[in-house]
Parts: C-alpha cells; structure tokens; sequence
C-alpha cells in the first residue's frame, strides 16, 4: 500500500507537480510519425502531461509542437490552415511556425514588428524510428535524444502502435513489471497469439506457476528477474527491464520479435501506451507485421481511424465467457493488450493504493514506485537529474535464458540485457 | 471524456454496445465511483520478523525496528550448530535478549524477511529458508550494497526466498514492510 499523499505525487503529472516536472526530464513519445504522413498534413491534437499541444509538419518537412490555443483570442488552432511553411489560424489569420513563433499579424501593418513579440509553448518534436518524441522541460537542459534500440533498428525490423488508456499512466506502467501475472491473464496466449507460441520457454511458463523474483538495481531502473524451474538443475529466467520513467520491455520467447511499451500521461486519468515489436538482427515477416497490425501480440485492434481499441470499456471489452469457460482466453478478454487494459482500466482511473494489500511478489513494484518517488523528490529539492535521462541507459534489452541454479542471472546476463547492434536477442 | 485527438480521427466502427445497465458496465468504473470502495478499514494481516544476518544488517534493522510496526519483530542470529541448521538461535532486537530458537520464531509467522550485507551469514540464511520451505512461511530477502560482497548469501536464499531484493538502499526494508502492512 502507499499513503496517500506519495499516490497522489505519483500520480500526477501536470505542470508544476513533482512528478510532472520528473517526466519532463526525459524525451518522451508525443505521437506516431504516421499521424503526420506528409508535409502540410493536417495538424494533430496532441494532449501531454495534460498540456493541449498541437503537432504538425509544416511546407519544409519540420515537425513542431505548440500550444493548441492561438494567442490572439484562444481558438483552437487544430482548426487551421498547415501551409507556406507555417500554421495559420482560421479566425483572424494569425500564423505561426514549428517553433510557436507568431510571423503574420493580418491586422497589423506590414512592417510592423507585434508579432515577433508573440511567442506560443512550444517543444521540440523530433522523428526517430515511427515515434515523434519530445521534450518538455526546461530548454537549456534538453538531454541528448533517446536510444532505445526499437527506433534505431532499420524501418523493416520494428513495428510501434499505440492505444488510448482510460487510466492513470503508473497503474498501465505497473503491469509493465509485474511478472506474476503472465501465468495467468495471459496463459491463453502463450498458446495460440502467433507472435508468442512456439517457444520452449512458454513450456517452462506453463509448467510453474509459482515464480520467484529478483529484483536489482540498474543505471536507468530497474532488472525484474522472474525465475522458474527448467531441466533439473537449471532456472528458466524471464528478464525485465525498466528504464525511467516508464519504457519497459517483456521478455522475449523463441525467435518472435522483442516487444515492450512506453506509457506516456495524456492526463491524470488517460495515457497512452505506446506497444512495439522489432528483431535486432532481421526483418519482421510479412505475417509478422500483419499479427501485429491485427491486434496480436502486446498490440491491439484499434478501431479504424482511431487510437481506441475495438474492445474498451464502452464495450465490456467484448468479453467471451465461452471463450473464457473453454480456456480459451483466461479472462475471456482477447489478446494480450486488452487483458492488461481491461483490468488496469477497471480499477478505476486513479487507483488508490491506500486499500492495496501487497504480497512479497509485488517487490518490483513496490521498487519501482520508490525510486520514482526519490526521482521526484532529489529533483524538486536539489535538481538532481533522475536515472533515465542519459540514453546510456536507454540501450537495455530483455531476456529470456536458462541457467544453473547457482548462477545469478545479473552475473550472467550483463550481454543480455544490453542492447548490442547486430546482435541476437538472448531467448529461449 | 472524448477520444483523445488523432490525426483524421472519424471513428467509423460500430462497436457492439455492452448488454446491461450502466451500472453493471466497465464504465462504472469512474473517478466518483471509486473512492467508495472498500470502505472497511484493512488489518495488517502479515506476522512479519525480519532477521538480520550479518552486523551491517543489524545495524539497519535496529534502525528500523524503532519505527512503528503492527506484528514485525526484528532479530539477530548467531552461529549455525554444526549439522542442525534448525538450531539455529535468534535474539529479539527490542527483546529480553535471550535466544529464541528458530522453529520457535517461526511459530505463527507467515512471512521472514532476511538481510544481508555481506557473505558471513550465508549458512544461515540456508538454515533460514530451509526452516521457512518446509513450514510454507514465505521467505524474503533484501541484500543491501552492490551484491557483490553477499553473492554467497544470495545463492543460499536464492532456491528459498520468494523475493530477492538486491539494492544499495536501506530505504528498501521500510518501503518493503510498510507495503506489505506488517
């Protein structure tokens, strides 16, 4: 359980909380690259640590993103008009560049100099891989940008969707980390989600239910180890990292793609999950990819022209009680995504951790929360910079290994978990 | 509240509406709705004893046994007999001092916290997690420092405890218990 008031500094992320000013720290994800497909594209709502932003690309091919509202009478410039290499607002024409700087004042006269006076929010929006990231904490200690290895693979290995959460970013974050309930939830895709089955290591999942756990320190987070009996004298190991403030990858299984997520706050009770696949050392199959874009895997059926998924709330997540009678599905909701969503999303959309009752499996997240209650704090008391930030610790990797019983997996996976170009993911 | 903007955002599909009244729906799982669960309060549930390995663990655990606890007690250990690793006897930090046996303190407890710094304890956290297995106690242990210096200790807990914690932070005890509400 946490009090109260470390809930409520976990929880929010606006402008000027603790936590706010912690996920400011870091580039984060604001939208997908295909959300602005071209130059001149149509403007996109983007609402981050519940700031209204707006992004576009503009004539040149520069991303930007700025204040939704215009600063002449607070129109919403999602309305405008994305040409001549700036974002005009439909109202009074007042026009705009990527960098939130007024450059056109209809109403004034031609040389006159009011608009250069005229200045909206705006952060750097920057494409690497399919996500455009961003940056909204203070200009003059903007870190260098991220290195996660699934936006440096080459375009054919990776694969990155997203989906609106009706919740609190931590309570998605958590199930990030919270090993223990593979074995459950997800115990029917283990055998039949074509991007999981196959794999000798579901074999050992299947077989023990009841994993320990190890939980260590990292530069960037976190290492959850979640340990089960293999062949005699050996340990299946599934390894997963957490880099702060909330990227964390799921252990792989056989030669399907690595998959992992970043949840970014919309607001108080919304984020979105960001849900990728690549291959560090192939092109993802034409099958592959397709899994993906139907929603299997860590992704999810997304209605079309939408980042909702098809099964939400509105919906009861389009349970199957058949399914779930026959062992279909554990839940009797489909697909990995939306068993985690559905019951994340049904504790309500901050859940209050004051009536938790916690058990010694839960120790990663008991972890996780206190160092981001740490981060938070050294950084509004002595500005210290969080983990997380330097992209040295971005260039982690899950895993998935078998090893003698005596060996412990942090000794034995250091080139594991580390993002190697070229190199093979570590799985079983 | 509104689908969060995308770019040519026109929902189109006709998703099946969930049977029922609203009440009975996902969506009653709302802001206003869930600050009235659960209303009765919650008993801490855990007999917790938290054990010392080493001096340098018993100087956090000393530390942290003068903060308020429901049911954990906080103990040393001496040396394990040779051959009878359930002889193994412990003292109560707060205590009369005198030596309680191990299956003794094991009594009614469900659940052992065990700490370490270093490695001169490893016999008996074997002796520890043994006593715990065979009783179904749950087993737990943080190892304070870079894990280095109690790589023995770790691998004689490691077939036992449930949870291994390997951190540099003492914080991690108090975090720990006070999650787990002993």
């Amino acid at each position: 359980m946490l009090r109260r008031d470390i809930n409520e500094l976990l929880t929010q992320t606006g402008p000027g909380t603790p936590m706010g000013e912690l996920f400011r720290q870091y580039w984060i994800p604001a939208l997908l690259a295909e959300e602005l497909p071209e130059n001149d594209a149509p403007p996109v709502r983007v609402k981050l640590l519940s700031e209204r932003l707006l992004a576009f690309r503009d004539s040149d091919g520069r991303y930007g993103l700025v204040d939704e509202f215009c600063a002449h009478r607070g129109a919403s410039l999602w309305f405008g008009r994305n040409e001549g290499s700036g974002l005009r607002c439909p109202y009074h024409g007042w026009k705009y560049d990527v960098t939130g700087q007024c450059i056109e004042v209809p109403s004034e006269a031609d040389n006159s100099s009011f608009c250069q006076n005229v200045q909206l929010t705006s952060y750097p929006l920057v494409k690497i891989g399919d996500v455009l990231w961003t940056y909204m904490g203070d200009a003059a200690h903007q870190p260098p940008l991220p290195e996660f290895e699934f936006v440096h693979v080459p375009a054919e290995q990776t694969y990155t969707s997203k989906r609106w959460q009706q919740c609190n970013w931590l309570q998605a974050f958590e199930g990030g980390i919270d090993s223990s309930h593979v074995t459950f939830l997800h115990s029917g895709g283990l055998k039949t989600d074509p991007l999981f089955k196959g794999a000798k290591g579901n074999e050992y999942n299947m077989k023990d239910t009841k994993p320990f756990f190890e939980v260590a320190d990292s530069e960037g987070g976190l290492f959850v180890g979640a340990r089960r009996n293999a062949e005699p004298g050996t340990y299946y190991w599934r390894i997963t990292p957490w880099v702060m403030p909330s990227f964390t990858m799921v252990p792989p299984r056989g030669d399907h793609p690595v998959h992992g997520h970043f949840w970014v706050p919309i607001d108080d009770e919304n984020c979105w999950t960001y849900s990728f696949d690549y291959h560090p050392v192939r092109a993802l199959t034409d099958a592959e990819r397709q899994a993906m874009i139907d929603g299997h895997g860590v992704h999810s059926k997304n209605i079309p022209g939408t980042y909702r998924p098809e099964a939400n709330m509105d919906n009861d997540y389009l349970i199957d009680r058949e399914a779930q009678k026959r062992g279909d599905t554990y839940s009797g909701v489909a697909g990995i995504a939306m068993q985690d969503a559905s019951l994340q999303e049904s504790m309500g959309p901050i859940v209050d951790r004051t009536k938790e009752r916690l058990v010694p499996a839960d120790s990663g997240i008991i972890k996780a929360r206190q160092k981001l209650r740490k981060a938070a704090i050294a950084l509004r008391d002595e500005g210290v910079r969080p983990p997380g930030v330097d992209p040295a610790h971005h260039r982690v990797r899950s895993a998935a290994v078998v090893l003698p019983q005596a060996e412990s997996f942090l000794d034995s996976c250091r080139d594991a978990v580390t993002a190697t170009p070229g190199v093979a993911q570590s799985s079983v | 509240m509104a689908v969060p903007a995308a770019s040519r955002v026109t929902p189109t599909a006709a998703v099946p509406a969930a049977p029922g009244y609203p009440s009975q729906s996902a969506r009653a799982a709302s802001a206003a709705e869930s600050r009235f669960r659960i209303t009765v309060p919650i008993a801490p549930a855990r007999n917790a004893r938290v054990v010392a390995l080493d001096p340098a663990a018993a100087a956090v655990a000393r530390s942290v046994a003068g903060r308020p606890w429901a049911h954990a007690r906080f103990y040393t250990c001496g040396p394990v007999p040779p051959g009878v690793p359930e002889g193994l006897a412990l003292t109560e930090l707060q205590g009369s001092g005198a030596p309680v046996p191990l299956p003794e303190l094991l009594e009614g407890t469900d659940v052992v916290m065990v700490l370490a710094t270093e490695d001169s304890g490893r016999e008996q956290a074997a002796a520890i997690g043994g006593a715990c297995w065979a009783r179904a106690v749950t087993t737990a242990g943080v190892v304070l420092g870079d894990g280095f210096e109690a790589d023995e200790a770790v691998a004689a807990l490691r077939p036992y405890a449930r949870v291994l914690l390997l951190s540099a932070d003492e914080g991690d005890v108090v975090d720990l218990l006070t999650a787990l509400r002993v």
